[in-house]
């Protein structure tokens, strides 16, 4: 492309054919994150209910704290080194639910130091809910498809009492952010091959 | 009647670039450069003047250790870009 005086035409063919191609396509790692936050949630998931069962200490939870730390930790050691930027609206609107979200769960966790809630149920029904939209905005089937899954379980917290709400809260991370997280890495290695 | 082109739009890269950045949110010159194909110091120059009308809005800064200049339309640039593409419009009108 060069410095070129266009006539009409070519310039609405310039415009359609430069905005076609910025047109967002399927990265490689799309799925980093969610598999960051999903394989953390639930290897803390398992470590809580270890905790919970042996100790029998309220204290355990306190492990919950950790998920941001380590996420944001190993968010910035896998970054991707990008060779070029781009923002996409889709990827600012997607930003903003799961800083919206990400900030709701943060301060309900410190809530429970003072109010009594399901919080297990709480949080499932928030991420699930963040999974879901997220989906949609993307257009990946899978990841609103487990985003439902996600969201209609936090029912079951109200159903199993105990030390056994936070293994439910692990396995439907599992499904909400491991599963999807695959696929759209698969698919997106697939698509730039 | 024929509206007035922008000259500052109507050329091919400045045009190409405004059409990049009208579609996304922001983006870096590598980025641009992939997409556009045009060399750096064409696009440094045909950055410059876009910014200089205001149409964009650039920033530099830095990933690490190297630089990277992020660019970002404007308002005013979105209206221009507008603007543009109703004037070519009656053009085209004209003519058929």
């Amino acid at each position: 492309m060069e410095d070129k005086i266009l006539n009409e035409k070519e310039s609405l063919e310039l415009i359609s054919k430069m905005i076609q191609n910025t047109q967002q396509k399927l990265e490689s790692e799309q799925g980093r994150p969610l598999l960051i936050f999903g394989y953390i949630t639930v290897i803390i998931s398992v470590f809580v209910y270890v905790l919970l069962k042996t100790t029998n200490s309220y204290y355990s939870n306190l492990l919950w704290f950790t998920i941001p730390l380590l996420g944001g930790l190993f968010m910035f050691i896998l970054r991707k080194k990008r060779t070029k930027y781009v923002k996409t609206y889709i990827d600012g609107i997607v930003n903003i639910i799961w800083s919206t979200i990400g900030a709701i769960v943060i301060l309900l966790s410190f809530s429970s130091f003072f109010i009594s809630l399901n919080y297990v149920a709480l949080m499932l029904l928030l991420l699930g809910i963040a999974t879901t939209l997220t989906g949609l905005i993307i257009k990946f089937k899978p990841i609103i498809f487990c985003g439902i899954i996600g969201t209609l379980g936090c029912v079951l917290p109200f159903v199993f009492n105990g030390c056994e709400q936070v293994l439910i809260f692990g396995l439907f991370i599992a499904i909400m952010m491991i599963i999807p997280g695959h696929i759209l890495n698969y698919k997106g290695r697939k698509a730039n091959v | 009647m024929f509206k007035e082109l922008n000259p500052l739009l109507h050329s091919e890269l400045r045009l190409g670039i405004m059409s990049i950045l009208i579609s996304v949110e922001e983006a870096d010159f590598l980025f641009i450069k992939e997409k556009t194909g045009a060399t750096v110091g064409n696009i440094s120059v045909q950055l410059e003047k876009l910014s200089a009308a205001g149409y964009i809005q650039v920033e530099k800064g830095f990933l690490g250790k190297r630089t990277r200049t992020v660019c970002k339309i404007t308002p005013e640039g979105t209206a221009a870009f507008a603007e543009y593409v109703e004037a070519i419009k009656t053009y085209l009108e004209k003519k058929s």
